[in-house]
């Protein structure tokens, strides 16, 4: 089993201090009121950053067969999908507001 | 991938119907990735609902995310990116045969994982005495909005099922100390352990999602 990919301490340590310092950023950037749609994308931007940080390094998808990495693209792919969809749906509606 | 003849190599773990332990470990690794993408999309129905309502809404979950104390949501984040560090090295310490290790770093991991609970229970807690609970049961009038029972009901579907998930890591690692204790986990194999780490590291990413979501959008 010499094929694995053993990351070294001092690079896990490095993966993980770099999310402390993000989640720090994020919670700094609400301080400064970014003006309405953009304190989303500024937010969303640093959680998607976060999140392929751990999937890539921790994960380790960053080394492994690439197939793995295709499902783990598809999945997002037919999330964005749902989302799309059901989006054209509920932003178009002529009576938008259900009663719930 | 070359054989390495030089340390006794255990095969007790290698079931017939693979090859070899390499085909075994990345037959399990796959299974696991699969059952990740379903747990996304499982997530992501509850992802939806959220921004179909903010778009729906969009005032109503800046009035209601202020219920939700940042500071508690912060410390938790970097609860969950610790207990993630600390899996990576139980992974870590397989790979290198060292037992102690995986014990150790899994036992800070089910510590940390505990915390998150913990702290979840007390702003759980705190909602319930004010009676923010979900849906019809909704009777805080600190909030103006109509329909503030709706941000909430959401926030309690995405992290009660993500503390659901954080219960069963709990659980699972319970489990991964046993079995290494027993020895049964070597640098020749330690798949449950990897592939608890995946699933560990996807609560995470989940909860990197719900953290600015729902906590910073005041």
């Amino acid at each position: 089993m010499s094929g694995h990919h053993i990351s070294s301490a001092k690079f896990l340590w490095g993966v993980g201090i770099s999310l402390f310092f993000l989640t720090f950023v994020t919670v700094a950037v609400t301080w400064i009121e970014i003006p309405e749609p953009w304190n989303i994308v500024v937010a969303i931007a640093i959680a998607v950053v976060k999140a392929l940080i751990v999937v890539a390094f921790f994960m380790n998808l960053w080394w492994d067969t690439k197939f793995n990495t295709l499902l783990f693209i598809m999945s997002i792919v037919f999330f964005l999908l749902l989302i799309g969809i059901t989006l054209l749906d509920t932003l178009y509606r002529v009576d938008p507001i259900p009663s719930f | 991938m070359a054989e390495t003849p030089a340390t006794e190599e255990r095969l007790d773990h290698l079931q017939h119907h693979f090859v070899d332990s390499e085909q075994q470990f990345e037959s399990s690794k796959m299974g696991m990735w699969i059952f990740l993408v379903t747990e996304i999309l499982f997530f992501g129905g509850l992802f939806a609902a959220y921004i179909v309502y903010r778009a729906w809404y969009p005032e109503l979950y800046l009035e209601a995310s202020q219920e939700l104390d940042t500071f508690w949501g912060t410390v938790n984040t970097a609860v969950l990116i610790g207990s993630s560090l600390t899996v990576a090295m139980a992974i870590r310490s397989a790979q290198l045969n060292q037992i102690r290790g995986i014990i150790i770093n899994l036992y800070i991991t089910i510590g940390l994982a505990c915390t998150f609970m913990v702290i979840k229970y007390f702003e759980y807690a705190e909602k319930f005495e004010k009676g923010i609970l979900p849906g019809r049961y909704y009777s805080y009038d600190g909030l103006e909005h109509e329909k503030a029972n709706i941000f909430f009901s959401i926030y309690y579907m995405m992290t009660g099922l993500h503390g659901l998930h954080v219960v069963i890591g709990i659980g699972l690692m319970i489990w991964l100390v046993v079995k290494a204790k027993k020895k049964i986990f070597h640098s020749g194999y330690y798949t449950p352990v990897e592939i608890t780490g995946l699933y560990w590291h996807l609560v995470d990413v989940i909860w990197i999602f719900l953290f600015p979501l729902l906590y910073l959008i005041d």
